[in-house]
């Protein structure tokens, strides 16, 4: 079963029938000392430091699995307003939080 | 005559290793300096011609930051679309950026650089509803987060690095 997900307060098209508190996911990432320097060396001219990016990205879309797999253990076939947050722990790791409120939706 | 002998090759080594860690970091603000604006320019007219061409093809805009679609009435699915980006300023904004803000006001060279990195996620945005076949993606949210780098052990934004997330519910 397929999880839907969307940031908006209701999912367009479909009523709401069951809130299951919220589920989170999150993941820490940190990266090597190699990619600070290449990056370093990136902003001579400025622009976008692809590295970061990517790595960015996929610990987002990590979180963001996580998020469901919680919601899919509560029962729940969508989550409803996901939010992002970022914050840096020491030692150059941040760490990517995805919360929303897991719920089951009927077609309307 | 030069006498080649091991030990003259290996000081000359050691010369050259030298001269290239001392000429680099002048050589390469030089650079920034001097070329720093080709590369921002040609960046923004890259972006100006993507948008262009999106426009095109979708006749207006399809992302916008209402809660409920505007065009859409019967909608079969929806998901969560986001994308990102990580921009920073180059070593001669950084040092422009430096100066000017002992004195305050507006530092144009910073505004540059993250009106780019905000006008490319969005448009990055855009690409993907158009590649992933959403119709519209609607309550558009873009935040801003700073990534870290290392200087000297600490943890520090010294590099100026700012990461760009946009995100919304795709429909279709």
């Amino acid at each position: 079963m397929e999880i839907m997900t969307s940031n908006t307060e209701t999912i367009p098209g479909f009523n709401i029938t069951k809130s299951l508190g919220v589920a989170t996911g999150s993941t820490v990432r940190a990266k090597h000392i190699g990619k600070d320097i290449l990056a370093g060396l990136k902003n001579i001219v400025g622009g976008e430091l692809k590295a970061y990016t990517e790595l960015l990205m996929e610990a987002r879309t990590e979180a963001l699995g996580r998020m469901m797999m919680d919601a899919a253990q509560r029962g729940a076939n969508a989550v409803v307003n996901v939010r992002f947050a970022t914050s840096s722990v020491a030692g150059g790791a941040a760490e990517l939080f995805a919360y929303g409120t897991a719920v089951v939706v009927e077609q309307e | 005559m030069y006498d080649f002998t091991s030990e003259s090759v290996a000081l000359l080594i050691i010369y050259v290793i030298i001269a290239v860690f001392v000429l680099f970091f002048p050589l390469a603000f030089m650079y920034s300096m001097l070329f720093g604006w080709i590369h921002q320019s040609s960046r923004q007219k890259k972006l100006l011609a993507r948008e262009q061409k999106v426009a095109g093809i979708v006749g207006g805009d399809n992302i916008h930051t209402l809660s409920k679609p505007i065009n859409l009435e019967q909608i079969s699915q929806c998901g969560l679309v986001m994308t990102n980006i990580t921009v920073s300023p180059s070593w001669w904004q950084l040092f422009v950026g430096g100066i000017k803000s002992i004195f305050g006001g507006q530092i144009q060279s910073f505004d540059n650089v993250l009106a780019y990195g905000r006008a490319e996620v969005m448009q990055r945005l855009r690409e993907q509803a158009l590649g992933e076949g959403w119709s519209e993606i609607i309550n558009v949210r873009v935040e801003t987060s700073m990534v870290m780098n290392k200087v000297k052990g600490r943890q520090q934004n010294k590099l100026g690095t700012l990461e760009f997330l946009a995100y919304g519910t795709g429909i279709r």
